[in-house]
């Protein structure tokens, strides 16, 4: 009985549109007549997805326009999070919003307003080129735990962050804290497809994951111990002298350095550290070094590691230096930024942002290397070397739980409005209860979504967003490629939502920025993006209906000719950046943030260990939990635990459970897997329930099974380097709710 | 005349559930009703010996269906090219072929009170499309395609690979086909 609609008939058009629940962003091709999407199907001919969409992605046309959507500018009337909003206009939300931007900034200096921002559902170049303007260096964004200081890291050490891999011509793939099977699927097809070409895939994990179960080497790893293996690999590699001599010789610095330093890591220190044997650590360490070409892909677990996540960023870029994995074919390619259209970074307005704000910037004091100090310090090495420099925004951002704690202390100075798009805090960052508070008691937010999220429901103003189907996008890797993929909006934004990047630009409009702002439309300023690129297209749709997809020629062995982004035009593997920074020139071992070997008292009353990061299909960081049709999949959050763990607990399969760190405690339900290990315990993370009250004190039950109350953002958890938080490798303990106690947790 | 059959590649199979959930959202169906679940079976072993494997189902399109045989209305029919389906204003809910179904692939619609099941999308298959469950498997773990023609895919798969029909004792000759590896 299929509804089918006819697709041939007279009037439809076919719109090169994409998926924008994850960063894939497929490509959707979107069937619209009179304004309307009736039906959308993966786009066949896109080079990634090739048809394919998962479950998220079939459910884009349930998300354009379900009941839930908030589709028109809400302004707060009566009480902070009581849940009584009134529908105004946008121009009068727009210069409310602008006249106490305003206010803020003459009172207590640009810097008291700052913006938090998501996961590249935005334009966010936009957000920084209003914020800079505006005067203030107190962006932030969750990129902290994910990529951001790999990049950051990866570049002091050669120059720029690999983000490509050319798998074609691989013969090794480390897939590092990384799970394609369930977070980036059209990948995953293409390592399948090369699996039978004979592309050996090593899976390092705690986790048994839909991946793991399809590689030829499972490391089962402790969780938060990624630093100790990367160590004892790259003392195999060169202790049993696996790696390139030639290239070592040729085009690195400081191996000598490097090799004494590293002596001591033998796999046989690993191990117990680890939880891997001897034996597996070195069979996995030639199975990498020796089967050339070969790659490490990014995976967002060492990003989420805390105190040793810089660290294991540079012991693990160490391998593929050492091996000679850089930018030869089949190997992790150094493409540099665009040269061919304008970058992220160039439409940010960086230079505007005068040195005395810079200096202001929160967590830069502490943590150099994704703030001003260390950005502007490698963005000009970048931009000496290929000519321009990788995007601030992300790369460059206040330590959001120092803003959050200076919301709350008025230190190191008072922290007056926050300006939130397209994330939702309270589940998305660390210390959940500290992050909750520091949003109840900002003077001034507003928070641009979808959905009314309970960081939403505490704001003095909501403004609506399209979302996919209703917005143009270009990808390219966070303007860290040289490539772009280009999808053009398959309708005008319904109701009254609006791009975000219309709402940065009306704000920038209302606040003497004019000049700074030419683009009427998103299409337009992307248009002047892609016109260098030499397409001759009139817009930015029809570059779109034309050619879509820009992929500049490949040039392999790039540093014969330019030599590598650094001071000394050579790989440092011992990093003079780095040190110049304060930092430690060659990685240093640091345990996880908890663990049994440094606190034997904590791990007396916390004995298990605990993985916070676990993202799952069908959902997407903190999204879609009002979506009934993925629903379904996954009513409930659940926590894994090994049979023998539960057993000994007296757990049984589908109990509730409380899991408690010294930070508090969440509910979620037991799943009895022999996935983990015995001693460990992942949680699933994002959990909130939209079906709930939004109001206080219930607030959708943010804090319920939220993850993130687990997780610490204490100084001495952050990385010294990034200031990334710890999500990974600490203790806890789990005991089964009973009747009486299961209704706390707000 | 065409023969159609899908083949699953369980190898690929990773559980993502996207064909479950596109074609419920394709065929409109209620909430309750679920042309094509995918089970996890696993992980089973002992940490850390382990393995999983993911097993998509939906109406097998047998060549010898009980369903079509048992239907009293003649809602239930095969086609001359396999595909099996059900015409919905014939159906009178008796849920006979419901109960003569082994692979459990047929539930009523409370809605409507006919008996649905997967139909290959047979509208699509008319228009020269993939079922929208094949398309939109990222994994390619489905493969659809005409068992008459020696050019296609799914000839080759059930001609050169290890394939298994579930419940083959059953003699119903079903043409979903299952590679193990
Ligand atoms: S993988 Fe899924 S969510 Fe991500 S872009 Fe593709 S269809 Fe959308
Ligand atoms: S969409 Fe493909 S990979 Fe995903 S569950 Fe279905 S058959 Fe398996
Ligand atoms: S699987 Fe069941 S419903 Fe489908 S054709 Fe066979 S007997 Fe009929």
């Amino acid at each position: 009985m299929s509804k089918s609609i006819d697709l041939q008939q007279e009037g439809i058009e076919v719109k090169k549109s994409c998926c924008y629940f994850c960063h894939q962003n497929c490509g959707v091709l979107a069937y619209v007549k009179d304004g309307k999407v009736l039906a959308i199907e993966g786009d066949p001919s896109y080079p990634t997805n090739e048809g394919g969409l998962c479950c998220r992605g079939n459910i884009a046309l349930k998300h354009l326009d379900h009941p839930a959507r908030v589709n028109y500018p809400l302004k707060r009337v009566g009480k902070r999070g009581e849940g009584k909003w009134e529908q105004i206009p946008w121009d009068q939300a727009m210069d409310e919003i602008a006249a106490k931007l305003a206010a803020i900034r003459d009172e207590f200096g640009a810097e008291a307003v700052a913006t938090a921002g998501g996961t590249s559902r935005t334009d966010d170049w936009a957000r920084r080129r209003f914020m800079n303007m505006f005067g203030s260096p107190n962006c932030f964004h969750n990129s902290h735990l994910c990529w951001i200081p790999t990049f950051m890291v990866e570049t002091a050490i050669y120059g720029w962050c690999p983000f490509d891999l050319d798998l074609g011509a691989s013969r090794c793939l480390v897939l590092w804290g990384q799970n394609p099977g369930a977070s980036s699927m059209p990948e995953m097809h293409h390592i399948r497809e090369l699996q039978t070409k004979g592309l050996k895939v090593i899976v390092i994990d705690p986790r048994f994951t839909e991946t793991a179960a399809k590689a030829d080497l499972w490391l089962p790893l402790r969780p938060g111990s990624d630093l100790a293996l990367a160590l004892a690999w790259v003392n195999v590699i060169i202790h049993e002298g696996l790696y390139d001599a030639e290239f070592v010789t040729e085009y690195c610095e400081g191996f000598g350095e490097l090799a004494d330093h590293v002596e001591q890591f033998t796999p046989e220190w690993a191990a117990p550290l680890t939880w891997l044997t001897p034996e597996q650590i070195r069979e996995s360490a030639y199975m990498y070094a020796t089967s050339k070409p070969g790659n490490i892909q990014w995976g967002v677990a060492i990003d989420q590691l805390g105190k040793s996540a810089g660290a294991a960023m540079h012991a693990r870029a160490l391998l593929r230096a050492l091996t000679g994995n850089l930018d030869c074919p089949g190997s992790d390619l150094l493409t540099g930024p665009s040269q061919d259209s304008i970058t992220d970074e160039e439409m940010e307005a960086n230079d505007m942002l005068p040195e005395a704000q810079k200096a202001k910037q929160i967590g830069a004091d502490r943590f150099k290397l994704i703030t001003w100090p260390g950005y502007g310090r490698i963005a000009e090495l970048a931009k000496k070397h290929w000519g321009k420099a990788p995007t601030a925004e992300w790369m460059c951002e206040a330590h959001p739980p120092s803003v959050f704690n200076a919301i709350i202390t008025g230190e190191p100075y008072q922290i007056k409005a926050l300006l939130v798009s397209a994330t939702n805090p309270v589940n998305s960052y660390g210390q959940s209860k500290m992050t909750l508070e520091a949003l109840r008691k900002v003077d001034f937010m507003v928070t641009c979504e979808y959905w009314m999220t309970p960081t939403a429901a505490l704001s003095d103003y909501v403004l609506p967003i399209a979302g996919a189907l209703e917005r143009p996008t270009i990808t390219n890797s966070y303007g860290c490629a040289d490539f772009l993929l280009c999808s053009q909006r398959a309708i005008q934004p319904m109701y009254e939502r609006r791009n975000d990047y219309n709402f940065w630009r009306d704000l920038g409009m209302r606040m003497g920025q004019e000049e700074m702002w030419p683009w009427e439309t998103v299409e337009d300023a992307y248009h002047y993006r892609i016109e260098p690129l030499g397409y001759g297209a009139e817009s930015y749709d029809e570059f779109v209906d034309l050619y879509r997809f820009h992929f500049p020629e490949r040039e392999y062995f790039k540093y014969k000719r330019i030599g590598f982004g650094t001071p000394s035009g050579k790989v440092e593997l011992y990093s003079s950046t780095l040190k110049d920074l304060g930092y430690p020139p060659l990685p240093e071992y640091a345990g996880p943030v908890e663990n049994e070997l440094d606190d034997p008292e904590l791990a007396k009353e916390y004995p298990l260990v605990l993985t916070t990061g676990n993202g799952f299909m069908p959902f997407h960081h903190s999204e879609h939990f009002q979506i009934k049709e993925l629903r379904f999949l996954r009513h409930e959050p659940r926590v894994e635990i090994n049979p023998a763990t539960a057993a000994e607990l007296g757990i049984a399969d589908e109990d509730w459970v409380w899991i408690e760190t010294r930070r508090g405690r969440i509910k979620q339900k037991a799943a009895l897997t022999q996935g983990v290990a015995p001693r460990v315990i992942v949680t699933e993370r994002g959990w909130w329930f939209p079906e709930r009250s939004m109001a206080e004190p219930e607030l959708g039950g943010c804090l319920e099974s939220n993850t993130n109350v687990l997780t610490s953002v204490d100084d001495e958890h952050c990385d010294p380097f990034s200031g990334t938080w710890a999500n990974r490798g600490l203790l806890c303990k789990v005991y089964k709710v009973n009747g009486a106690d299961a209704k706390e947790g707000k | 005349m065409a023969r159609y059959a899908m083949v699953f590649d369980i190898r690929r199979c990773i559980g993502c559930h996207s064909c479950t959930v596109a074609c419920r959202t394709k065929n409109e169906l209620p909430m309750d009703m679920i042309y094509n679940p995918v089970t996890t079976v696993g992980p089973t072993g002992v940490y850390p010996n382990l393995s999983m494997v993911h097993l998509p189902l939906i109406c097998m399109h047998c060549d010898n269906p009980p369903c079509v045989d048992a239907c009293p209305t003649g809602a239930s029919q095969r086609r001359d090219d396999g595909i099996v389906f059900v015409e919905d204003k014939k159906c009178v809910g008796c849920l006979a072929c419901v109960m003569a179904c082994p692979y459990g692939a047929r539930v009523k619609n409370h809605e409507s009170g006919a008996v649905q099941k997967c139909d290959f999308c047979k509208d699509r298959v008319d228009e020269g499309k993939l079922p929208y469950c094949v398309l939109t498997c990222h994994q390619k773990a489905r493969v659809f395609g005409d068992l008459d023609d020696e050019t296609s895919e799914v000839y080759k798969l059930v001609n050169g690979e290890r394939t298994v029909r579930l419940l083959a004792e059953l003699g119903t000759e079903p043409y979903a086909f299952y590679i193990y590896g």
